[in-house]
């Protein structure tokens, strides 16, 4: 029953692995093409500026994300104080602010005449303040955008393994008469070591792919160096050569993750052994501290841009009405509902075909069509189109056939298209980890009944995965909103989504109107967030 | 044409691509007959389960039922067509059904069997009525364990499989589940393979033993004679209930240890005289007098409820259990001298 054969989950499977390639096989052939003269041009000047942009903001994006998402796991996780049930949930809706709309908010508040300067006039009257304002901008701006938005992947992985740190492991650490620090550092951190690296991994990845902060703030990284190769010198060539040195960045930064890791396992299973911990009531000044600090990231990451995109819009309520909200909304739901539907659909067939056939090729092809998430939108879009009009060139047009580059490129098939590949390894994991919890003794005792395969999927496998499904699609839904260098390359013409109209707005110095369409991703997002935050903090393993 | 229910030949039972059990023969001659197959973990005895419910496949020899093949080289029956039911160790039950509806599930399957199995029935017997609402996850393993029982039993299959079905019961309720389920399967006359590493559970349940050790089955037989006439080493220090002591023949009914003189009884295979034999010792084979003048010194003692078992030293560091039952008058402390009835007779003489 268990055949090898060709059927419908090998080939979708082939088919994954086949688009999740393309764009790194056409950036890897792209590498050894000529290029235009701007190639040597910049490598003169700006490729080794983009290198050492790009590693700047990687080091102080992965520091301060370490130090916001570990402290306030390890805070929430182990003590007790007041609103810690609050600040659990409300740390993680930072996922609601792209770093770009961060970035807008940051620039906007501190830059002159800005919003601290409207504030400080406010309280004080008038008077120079704009020298004493700090500005914000630049690198260190950049870094602290991307920091308050992404340290919420470390701060979920990290709080996670705290969570599941034996209470004997601690109490260990005690009985040996280590103080609280050096429990921290001995016993706890070790431990929840792969979690926190696979959370800095994900920021790493995500950083590396910053596309609206790192062009709202000019500063020159290989994301934006391949954006502008495209969109500034017309050399597709060129953006997939860059591309070739992030993917490369990337591929590093993968590998070093896995070795340093091997198969190492520092936290015990859930299952056995398992002790929840007795939280430390904090009282007093250490109360104070712990509530002040989360209360402060909380502000910070999600108050503060938030508020600074509510100010705008009720100060100039006229840019209400010249942004569509009712057209962007259904443009987002469409590509929501559109990609939501083909993401799970491929990643359903694929998870089934793995569970039921046991093919190591099959397998493989898994590993690999997940590898999509890694890569960035932007050399995502570009590779694409690069393909495509390849693909045009030399196949279509030799054999007589019309274009089909508008199929593709300017088109919701096309934006679709690189959705997938991109958000794919969401879908498929998402779902993976929904069938792990149903025991395979469970399907083969379908069978036994006299269930068939398809009976056994439909009756047994989905009312299963029913939850699963929905939170993959909240997270599919959330990465769409916010998504930007995609939607910016690959939509068609005049279609809008929040996030390019923002992008837009911002782009042309009309930072104002950014504020509508910027507060509504915020909303919608924080919705999202809210409602599928008991999955994502959840703390039993059932 | 085989007349037997379920024949097995020559068959090499293999998982993941290793073979785990090789070449392995034995049939279940009727209907409604119960064996079991013994043998230590990760021998390969889940693995013949899952073969004969179709879950894997057989690269030779041939399963058949009924005399209708069900697996061979080039036949596979699948699993959903043969009417096998498997109850497996772990949880199977299914997660988003409570335990009720995972029961009667079973009942949906379309059985040939004229004699049905009432559900109500089995869920009283197993004791299932309280966490008829609960879910899965709710549920202890000794729990799910027996819902899964009851959700095979109800599925009246033909053959019916059975994983070390009661090792997360708990013990008091173990001995009641085993009297009980041995008589509903053989008053629905459901023919039976139980896979158990407790050789007392395989003892009491099967007609038939099968011994599984080093990718083999070593031997297929009458309980008693399993137990009695072990046909290898291999088998005697898997029972664990008895040590072999060097010996030699001196006649057609005796046979003389050093430390424990001569031996009287029948001797299962003939040896010539002179032999150098080992002698399997059992502990009931050796009957306790303190009027003996063979005296062993104590060196363990267990307590079993219904009896001990000493352990005794000879003159040559030979360890020897003897069974004595706990309402014996006194009993012997360690280092204590323990004396042995003399002349030693065994009614059946095993040697190897």
């Amino acid at each position: 029953m268990f055949s090898n054969k060709l059927n419908l989950w090998f080939l979708s499977s082939v088919l994954i692995s086949f688009l999740v390639i393309i764009p790194i096989l056409t950036v890897s052939l792209s590498f050894f093409e000529d290029t235009s003269r701007y190639f040597e041009i910049l490598k003169n000047t700006f490729l080794y500026e983009y290198i050492f942009n790009s590693l700047s903001l990687l080091v102080g994006v992965l520091i301060l994300t370490f130090i916001l998402g570990v402290g306030s796991a390890y805070i929430v996780s182990f003590y007790k104080f007041p609103g810690v049930n609050f600040f659990k949930w409300a740390l993680i809706l930072s996922f609601a602010i792209p770093p770009y709309i961060y970035a807008y908010s940051l620039f906007a508040f501190f830059d002159n005449y800005g919003t601290a300067f409207t504030i400080l006039r406010n309280i004080f009257g008038e008077g120079e303040y704009n020298q004493h304002i700090p500005k914000f901008d630049g690198m260190f701006g950049l870094i602290l955008s991307i920091s308050f938005s992404l340290y919420a992947y470390v701060y979920i992985l990290a709080r996670s393994s705290f969570l599941y740190q034996s209470q004997n492991l601690i109490e260990l650490g005690k009985n040996l008469g280590f103080s609280k620090i050096k429990s921290f550092f001995s016993v706890i951190l070790p431990a929840a070591r792969p979690a926190i690296v696979a959370g800095l991994s994900l920021v790493a990845m995500e950083t590396l792919a910053e596309f609206g902060a790192v062009d709202f703030f000019s500063v020159n990284t290989l994301t934006t160096g391949i954006y502008n190769a495209w969109i500034t010198f017309d050399d597709l060539a060129f953006a997939n050569r860059i591309s070739f040195f992030l993917l490369l960045f990337i591929f590093i930064l993968f590998l070093t993750e896995n070795l340093s890791r091997k198969k190492a396992k520092y936290h015990l299973d859930s299952r056995g052994g398992f002790k929840q911990k007795e939280k430390t009531k904090l009282s007093g000044v250490n109360s104070f501290f712990a509530f002040s600090f989360c209360f402060l990231l909380f502000f910070l990451s999600f108050l503060f841009p938030l508020g600074q995109m509510l100010y705008w819009t009720i100060k100039f309520p006229e840019n209400l009405f010249d942004v569509n909200v009712i057209n962007l909304l259904l443009n987002t739901l469409y590509l929501v509902t559109l990609s939501s539907f083909v993401l799970i659909t491929f990643a359903l067939i694929s998870n089934y075909g793995n569970r039921v056939s046991k093919n190591k090729t099959l397998n493989f092809l898994s590993t690999l069509s997940i590898s999509g998430y890694a890569i960035p939108g932007v050399i995502l879009a570009v590779a694409f189109i690069t393909f495509i009009a390849w693909f045009d060139n030399n196949i279509i047009k030799s054999l007589g056939f019309l274009s089909i580059k508008k199929v593709f490129i300017g088109s919701i098939l096309g934006l679709v298209i690189v959705y997938f590949i991109r958000f794919y390894s969401l879908a498929f994991n998402g779902i993976k980890s929904g069938y792990e919890k149903i025991n395979v003794s469970v399907d083969e005792s379908a069978y036994l009944l006299g269930y068939s395969k398809r009976k056994t999927f439909t009756n047994i496998h989905i009312p299963y995965l029913r939850n699963s499904l929905l939170f993959v699609v909240i997270l599919i839904s959330l990465e769409i909103i916010r998504e930007l260098p995609i939607t910016l390359v690959l939509r068609p013409f005049n279609f809008e989504t929040f996030a390019t109209t923002a992008y837009i707005s911002a782009s042309e110095d009309m930072l104002e109107a950014a504020a509508v369409p910027s507060l509504f991703l915020i909303l919608i997002a924080a919705f999202f967030i809210t409602i599928s935050s008991n999955y994502i903090l959840k703390e039993h393993n059932d | 044409m085989t007349k037997n229910f379920l024949e097995i030949n020559n068959v090499d039972f293999n998982i993941s691509g290793t073979t785990k059990v090789k070449n392995v023969s034995f049939s279940i001659q009727n209907e409604g007959d119960i064996i079991c197959l013994l043998g230590p973990s990760g021998i390969g005895k889940t693995t013949i389960l899952r073969t004969i419910a179709g879950l894997e496949k057989i690269n030779n020899g041939t399963i058949t039922i009924n005399n209708k093949t069900i697996s061979s080289k080039k036949i596979h029956m699948e699993p959903e067509d043969r009417n096998i039911s498997l109850a497996f160790q772990e949880n199977s039950l299914f997660p988003h059904y409570n335990v009720e509806k995972n029961i009667l599930i079973g009942t949906e399957k379309k059985s040939k069997k004229k004699k049905k199995i009432n559900p109500k029935e089995i869920i009283n017997f197993l004791n299932l009525k309280k966490i008829l609402n609960k879910y899965p996850h709710e549920i202890s393993a000794g729990e799910a364990q027996r819902a899964s029982l009851a959700r095979s039993l109800v599925s009246n299959p033909d053959l019916l499989l059975l994983d070390e079905p009661l090792s997360n019961v708990d013990q008091s309720f173990k001995e009641e589940i085993q009297v009980e389920l041995k008589q509903l399967l053989s008053k629905s006359k459901i023919t039976t393979i139980i896979v158990t590493h407790d050789s007392y559970e395989a003892f009491y349940l099967g007609s038939k033993c099968g011994i599984i050790l080093n990718k083999q089955l070593k031997q297929f037989d009458d309980p008693y004679n399993v137990y009695h006439f072990p046909n290898s080493v291999e088998v005697v220090n898997f029972l664990n209930r008895g040590i072999l002591i060097p010996a030699k023949v001196i006649s057609e009914n005796s046979l003389e240890n050093k430390d424990l003189g001569i031996i009287q009884g029948n001797f299962v295979k003939h040896y010539p005289n002179g032999s150098d034999v080992k002698l399997l010792l059992q502990p009931e084979d050796l009957e306790h007098d303190d009027k003996s003048n063979l005296k062993l010194e104590v060196v363990d003692r267990k307590f079993r409820g219904t009896n001990f078992i000493y352990t005794l030293k000879t003159e040559s560091n030979l360890q020897i259990p003897v069974f004595v039952h706990s309402h014996h008058i006194h009993q012997h402390e360690v280092d204590e001298k323990f004396g042995i009835k003399r002349p030693i007779h065994i009614d059946h003489i095993v040697c190897f």
